[in-house]
C-alpha cells in the first residue's frame, strides 16, 4: 500500500503553546483510526491535512501534495466531514448536499442529481426536503456524512463520524464507509474516541498524545497478543476446565465476562486445551484466537507519553 | 425505498471552473434573502418611485420639447419654448432649492442651450432618485439581508462547511458581498436605467441618446460607489456577532447615529446663524460642509452628487476618503473575522 499522507518533523505552535510537536506520520491507503484524548492535536492535524493551517516548522504532503502551498488542490480531491454540528441555515437537506457539491466544482443540475443519489446511499428520506435547522442530530451527521462524499472524492477526513448515531443507525454508517473504502477504493482517516468503530473498520490505527505520534500500527499488528493464546467460552464449570489446564502447564486466565484466556507454547496449545476439556468433562462453547483490546492499548499508551513527558 | 437507488456512483462529469466558485455562494446567499416575504415586499416597494420619476421625465420632456402649439407661438414671433423652459427653471430652482445641486442646474439654465439643459436636468433627477427614495429603501432592504449573512454562518459553524472545500476566504467573502450588491443594483440601478430608457423613449427623438450618453455610464459608477461600501460595512457588522439582532440594530444605528450627529451641527449652526433648519447658508457653512462627512448618508450623497457631476471634487473630497476608509476598515476587519475560526 502507498503512501497516501507523509508528515516530517511537523510542528504547530499556536502562541508559544504546541498543538503538534514533531510529528513524523505516514498514512496509507486503507482506513486509518486516528485516536487521541482531548486536547491531543488531532483537530490541528486535521486542519493542517486540509491546508486551512499552516504548520510552524516541518514539511507535509498529502496525495502528493505540499499541504502548505497546495491547499486548494487538496481540498479538490479530499471530503471532509467535520466533528462540529454545523450547516447553513435555510437550506434543505437536499440543497445543502448540492451546494457542497457546486462549492467542489459539480455543475448545479448534475449536482442536484448526486445529492439524490448520494441521500438514497445514505438512506435519508422524505425528510431530505426539510430545512436543515429542523433536523435532529442524527440527519445532520447522515447530512455531512453525505455532503462529504457528494463530490466522489478520493481521501474521505471524517472527524466523529458516528457521534449522535443510535445503533443501527452506526453500524449502517460503518458498512458505508466500508463499502467506500472496499468497492470505491477510498482512503478514509477517521478521527473517533469511540475505539469500537476502529476496531470494527480500520485498517491501521494512529495514536496522537500530547501533540506527538505515539503509535502508528496496522490493527491487526496491535491485536496480536505477545504469546499465542486462545479465549474460551464454556457451557459448564469454568473452573473445573482452569484446574485442569493448570494441570497441563499453561497459564490460564479468567476474564470477568466468565471466559478463559489460555497462553501457551505456539504447537499443540490447541490440543492441550480440548485434551483438558475432555478430561475435566467441560464442553467448549466457543474458541477463538486472543486479541488485545485496543482500549488497553490505547489507554497504555497515552498513559506512557503523561510518564515521559513527566520524565526530566 | 428510492424508485431507482443506483447506490454509490463514481461521477464522471467535468467539474465547473474554479474561478466562479464564489457565484455559487452568492446565489445562494440571494435564494435564501428572497425567501423572507418582507424582502420581497421591499423589492415592490423599491420600483414604486420610478412612476413618479417617469411623470417627472415626462413633464420635463414636455416643457424642453417644441410641441406643435409653442411651434406655432414660435411662428407668430412668440418664443414660447423660453417660456416653457422659464416654468421648469422656475420649478426647479425654487420648489428644490435645498435639494443638492440645484445652484450648478440654475447655472446650465442660465448658460446652456437645450441638449445642455436636458443632460443636466436628466442627471439631477437621477442623483435625487438615488439620494433620496433609494438610499432610503437601501437602508431598509439591506437592513433586512445583510445582518444574517456572515453570523449566521458563525452560529451555525458553517465555515467549515465551506472552507474545507476549494474555496478561499477571499472567494468567500467576495460571494458574501455580492448577495446585499445584487439586491441594491436590483433597486437602483436597474430602477435608474429603466428610468433612463423611458426618458429617451419620451423625448422628441433619437438625438437625445448622444445628447445624454454619459448618463448610464454614471448610474454605473454612481452604483459602484453605493454598492461597494454599504456591503462592505454591512457584512463587517454581520461578522462581528453570532447574533444577526445585533447586526440589525448596530446596522440602522450607524446610519442613525451618524446622520442624528449632523443633524445636530446643522440645528447648532442654524441656531447661531439665526436661519430656517435646512437653509442654503447653513448647509454651506463651513462647520457643517466639513462635518458632513460623519454621516455616511451625507459621504454616500457626496460620492453621487461628484459623480453625476453637481460637485467638484474639491467639494466631494471629504466624502469620498471617508467613504474608502470606511470600506478598507470594514473589509480588514471582515477578512480577520472570516479568518479568526479556522
Amino acid at each position: 500500500m502507498t503512501s497516501l499522507v507523509s508528515l516530517k518533523q511537523i510542528t504547530k505552535t499556536f502562541k508559544s503553546l504546541p498543538a503538534l510537536d514533531g510529528i513524523d506520520l505516514e498514512i496509507r491507503s486503507g482506513i486509518t483510526g486516528l485516536l487521541g484524548p482531548n486536547g491531543a492535536g488531532k483537530s490541528t492535524l486535521i486542519k493542517l491535512l486540509l491546508g486551512l493551517v499552516k504548520p510552524t516548522s516541518g514539511a507535509a504532503t498529502f496525495l502528493g501534495y505540499d499541504v502548505i502551498k497546495d491547499g486548494r488542490k487538496i481540498r479538490n480531491r479530499i471530503g471532509y466531514m467535520p466533528e462540529d454540528d454545523c450547516y447553513i441555515s435555510g437550506l434543505s437537506g437536499v440543497n445543502a448536499v448540492q451546494f457542497s457539491g457546486c462549492l467542489s466544482g459539480i455543475p448545479k443540475t448534475e449536482a442536484l442529481r448526486r445529492a439524490h443519489e448520494i441521500l438514497d446511499f445514505c438512506d435519508m428520506k422524505q425528510e431530505r426536503y426539510r430545512i436543515v435547522d429542523t433536523y435532529s442530530t442524527g440527519m445532520r451527521q447522515k447530512i455531512k456524512f453525505a455532503s462529504a462524499i457528494v463530490h466522489d472524492p478520493e481521501f474521505l477526513i471524517l472527524d466523529e463520524p458516528t457521534s449522535g448515531l443510535d445503533p443501527e443507525e452506526r453500524d449502517a454508517l460503518l458498512n458505508r464507509i466500508r463499502l467506500l473504502a472496499t468497492e470505491m477504493g477510498k482512503s478514509v482517516l477517521i478521527s473517533t474516541h469511540i475505539l469500537p468503530d476502529v476496531q470494527a473498520i480500520c485498517d491501521d490505527v494512529v495514536i496522537l498524545s500530547q501533540g506527538q505520534v505515539r503509535l502508528s500500527e496496522p490493527l491487526e499488528t496491535l491485536n496480536r497478543t505477545k504469546e499465542p493464546s486462545f479465549c474460551i467460552r464454556v457451557l459448564e464449570d469454568v473452573d473445573q476446565l482452569a484446574d485442569a489446564l493448570k494441570k497441563s502447564n499453561v497459564k490460564v486466565t479468567k476474564n470477568p465476562d466468565g471466559t478463559l484466556t489460555v497462553a501457551g507454547p505456539s504447537t499443540g496449545l490447541a490440543e492441550i486445551i480440548w485434551r483438558s476439556a475432555f478430561d475435566s468433562g467441560v464442553s467448549i462453547q466457543s474458541l477463538t484466537p486472543a486479541r488485545n483490546s485496543l482500549e488497553e492499548v490505547f489507554l497504555s499508551t497515552v498513559a506512557d507519553s503523561r510518564g515521559t513527558e513527566g520524565e526530566p | 425505498m428510492p424508485i431507482n437507488d443506483v447506490g454509490y456512483r463514481r461521477l464522471k462529469n467535468e467539474k465547473t471552473s474554479s474561478l466562479f466558485r464564489w457565484m455559487i455562494i452568492c446565489n445562494t446567499g440571494v435564494q435564501l434573502a428572497l425567501k423572507s416575504k418582507w424582502v420581497k415586499r421591499i423589492m415592490f416597494t423599491a420600483w414604486l418611485p420610478v412612476t413618479y420619476w417617469a411623470v417627472g421625465f415626462f413633464f420635463i420632456e414636455k416643457s424642453l420639447s417644441a410641441d406643435p402649439i409653442t411651434a406655432m407661438a414660435m411662428s407668430e414671433g412668440i418664443d414660447f419654448s423660453q417660456v416653457s423652459r422659464m416654468a421648469l427653471e422656475d420649478t426647479l430652482v425654487n420648489r428644490f432649492s435645498v435639494f443638492p445641486g440645484v445652484n450648478e442646474l440654475q447655472e446650465v439654465f442660465e448658460t446652456g442651450d437645450t441638449p445642455e439643459i436636458r443632460n443636466a436636468v436628466w442627471r439631477w433627477m437621477l442623483l435625487t432618485f438615488f439620494r433620496y427614495p433609494q438610499a432610503i429603501i437601501i437602508l431598509f432592504l439591506v437592513g433586512f439581508i445583510a445582518p444574517s449573512l456572515i453570523s449566521q454562518d458563525i452560529r451555525s459553524r458553517a465555515f467549515l462547511l465551506y472552507f474545507s472545500r476549494p474555496i478561499s476566504k477571499l472567494e468567500y467573502i467576495l460571494g458574501k458581498l455580492c448577495v446585499p450588491s445584487i439586491f441594491i443594483i436590483s433597486v437602483t440601478t436597474l430602477p435608474a436605467l429603466s428610468l433612463y430608457g423611458a426618458a429617451i423613449l419620451m423625448s422628441p427623438d433619437i438625438s437625445t441618446l448622444p445628447q445624454t450618453w454619459d448618463i448610464p455610464f454614471r448610474i454605473i459608477i454612481a452604483t459602484f460607489g453605493l454598492v461597494i461600501p454599504t456591503s462592505a460595512v454591512a457584512l463587517m457588522l454581520s461578522s462581528l456577532t453570532q447574533e444577526s439582532r445585533f447586526a440589525n440594530f448596530s446596522w440602522f444605528a450607524v446610519w442613525g447615529l451618524g446622520h442624528g450627529a449632523w443633524l445636530t451641527i446643522v440645528l447648532a449652526t442654524s441656531l447661531q446663524m439665526d436661519q430656517p433648519l435646512f437653509h442654503p447658508d447653513v448647509i454651506q457653512s463651513e462647520v457643517v460642509s466639513n462635518w458632513s462627512a460623519i454621516s455616511l448618508y451625507n459621504s454616500l450623497g457626496s460620492l453621487q452628487a461628484f459623480v453625476f457631476g453637481f460637485e467638484t471634487f474639491a467639494e466631494s473630497w471629504r466624502g469620498i476618503v471617508s467613504l474608502f476608509g470606511i470600506t478598507v476598515f470594514s473589509m480588514t476587519i471582515l477578512y480577520r473575522r472570516v479568518s479568526s475560526p479556522i
